[in-house]
């Protein structure tokens, strides 16, 4: 089939910035887009900067945006993306959220790598001893295999919607290589590394828009993962601030009432000790109350009918945790 | 159709105008809504599945019993039931919920319940031709933009899943189309509010109010409409730390679902509870013809 590819070009350190070519092939439909970006710096530009390494979605090395969406290309069919625009034309750019050095070629070690290395993505292990081996079972390499299988093609950060405002949050890609840690039972660092990773913009950065799952191609789910990531902090009574204070105060409102004490929580979310942080809350309250918004905190706060079973509930899963 | 109707905690709380407007609009609709009082918190996606999911089985325990689908009026007790329904499809792990969390109270849920956002019901149960052949005040060409809320979104296999893709990848836009209005698409309609992060990064959280209610405002809205009071609360409720925050006048009316529908089937913006929002919501009113107070 005959397709157009309009390529995103730039040159680093060029006044002219950025401009877009386009190019127009003759290719298998059922080729991928990578296999066209190549034949076209093959036969008709050699000057066209892209990466690309494995062709076989294993490296994560070829990630494009195409369609203003992230795409692995050596993963994506030409004739699939020829179909997404009416006239066949294929838009391709360099990854958002990133440096771009040279056309499709974005700096990763800025936005990626940095983000991946702050976690000290190795496993710490209590021995060093040569030759010693260090174990770890078949049920926790079972729960870590999904983990392990991220290419760090990093289109779960480019669907991040915290990323795309704030830069330096850590990001669902450093969160699941956190957590690929965090999980390894070898490691010797677990509270250290978990209390890290619930400082400011870790993971109670995460909104859990479940936008990161939708867009990881390799089912790793990391939005989960940072879910994982968030219940171990709170078994062990780990991290500080406020979304330490807004979880223990969502869950002892539940427990005691079977629903959530709005107020309370509010207030419990800025700390009781915390008058200036409570004052803070005043004018939004006086002025919600001013027009009908009344949820009461406390013990003003209606019990729901079936509390006590919900309490149960709880205590039977504190004694399990 | 009836229903067993689970409100949720914000719409008795901090949002009571939704579930004043969503009773209204039920009776227009004859959604006949028994109101599930003796059931839990979803947990909203805060607190730990391993608590919230023996929560939500016993409620869908209960809805089972009564043989009714869960009606919900909050984007995110719909996400988060649906993500505890799925993982209960799982006859081990239900077992397990059930033995452990259900059998003392007698209960036991067997994985048949079915779960549908109000939204999701009209569209689906009462259907956009019936919906455009009840509306007595149409919204006449009004701008409305949607805001889905992530968790009526998201995880699409669970959300938009193929089977109901033709009714809910853009039920909301369906329905403000039936009712005379007009489609603004807003850059966040799918996004996340930013309320999720309100307590553990508020500047975050106000930038994602503002680009969502700015947007809307630029691109011609007289107003959002959003099946999620939690969405409610950030960009209705924090809209003027938002404005404040990024130095700009916003003013972008935000209603609930129910309302828009209520405006639409002749209720008036009291009757629909619309003074209770923080945002004025004249604009709409006046562009719906109704007398506003100087």
């Amino acid at each position: 089939m005959e397709v157009t590819l309009k390529v995103k070009r730039y040159e680093f350190g060029n006044d002219l910035g950025s401009s877009e070519q386009s190019y127009t092939i003759e290719i298998d439909g059922q080729d991928t887009l990578l296999d066209a970006l190549l034949q076209i710096r093959d036969e008709k530009d050699p000057t066209l900067g892209f990466r690309g390494s494995c062709r076989s979605g294993f490296c994560g090395d070829c990630t494009m945006t195409v369609h203003g969406k992230g795409a692995i290309t050596c993963r994506t069919k030409v004739e699939e993306a020829s179909k997404k625009s009416k006239d066949g034309v294929i838009p391709i750019a360099p990854m958002k959220l990133t440096k771009v050095v040279k056309d499709l070629i974005y700096d990763d070690e800025q936005f990626h790598w940095a983000k991946i290395k702050a976690t000290e993505p190795w496993v710490d292990v209590a021995s060093t001893v040569p030759d010693q081996d260090q174990k770890i079972s078949n049920e926790q390499v079972k729960e870590l295999r999904l983990a392990m299988s991220c290419t760090q093609c990093g289109l779960c950060d480019q669907g991040c919607v915290v990323l795309a405002i704030d830069k330096t949050y850590l990001g669902p890609g450093a969160l699941t290589k956190a957590f690929r840690t965090v999980h390894d039972s070898r490691d010797t660092r677990y509270k250290e590394r978990l209390d890290s990773l619930s400082g400011k913009r870790g993971m109670w950065d995460c909104a859990h828009c479940f936008e990161a799952s939708e867009h990881c191609p390799k089912g790793i789910e990391p939005t989960d993962r940072i879910f994982d990531l968030h219940d171990k902090v709170i078994k062990e009574d780990l991290g500080v601030g406020g979304a330490k204070r807004h979880y223990k105060s969502f869950a002892a409102s539940v427990k005691a009432d079977g629903w959530l004490d709005e107020a309370r929580l509010a207030i419990e979310s800025e700390g009781l000790g915390n008058v200036k942080g409570i004052l803070r809350l005043i004018p939004l309250a006086v002025k919600a109350a001013l027009r009908g918004k009344r949820p009461m905190p406390y013990f003003l706060h209606k019990k729901r009918p079936g509390h006590k079973k919900i309490r149960s509930i709880f205590e039977k899963w504190e004694v399990k945790k | 159709m009836k229903y067993a109707f689970y409100p949720g905690c914000v719409s008795k709380g901090g949002t009571p105008e939704l579930y004043e407007a969503t009773v209204k609009v039920a009776e227009k609709l004859e959604f006949e809504l028994e109101e599930m009082r003796d059931v839990g918190c979803t947990g909203a996606g805060v607190l730990s599945r391993e608590i919230s999911d023996p929560i939500n089985a016993r409620t869908f325990a209960k809805a089972e019993a009564s043989n009714l689908p869960i009606m919900t009026i909050c984007s995110t007790c719909q996400g988060v039931m649906a993500q505890a329904q799925h993982r209960l499809k799982d006859e081990k792990y239900r077992n397990y919920i059930n033995s452990e969390f259900l059998s003392d109270e007698g209960l036991e849920y067997k994985g048949t319940v079915e779960i549908r956002h109000m939204l999701w019901a009209v569209v689906e149960d009462f259907g956009l031709d019936r919906l455009k052949n009840i509306v007595v005040r149409s919204l006449e060409g009004l701008p409305v933009a949607h805001f889905y809320g992530c968790y009526l979104r998201r995880p699409p296999e669970l959300m938009v899943p193929p089977e109901f893709k033709k009714t809910r990848k853009t039920a909301l836009e369906d329905v403000i189309e039936a009712l005379g209005g007009k489609v603004v698409k807003s850059s966040g309609r799918g996004k996340c509010c930013g309320f999720p992060i309100l307590t553990s990064n508020e500047d975050n959280s106000l930038q994602m109010c503002g680009d969502h209610t700015l947007d809307a405002k630029e691109k011609g809205a007289v107003t959002l409409v959003t099946p999620c009071p939690l969405c409610h609360l950030e960009l209705d409720g924090k809209q003027a730390d938002a404005a404040a925050y990024r130095g700009e006048d916003i003013n972008m009316p935000v209603l609930h679902l129910p309302q828009l529908i209520g405006l639409a089937l002749g209720f008036t913006a009291k009757e629909m509870a619309m003074q209770r929002h923080l945002v004025s919501t004249e604009p709409v009113e006046m562009a719906l013809g109704f007398e506003v107070k100087a």
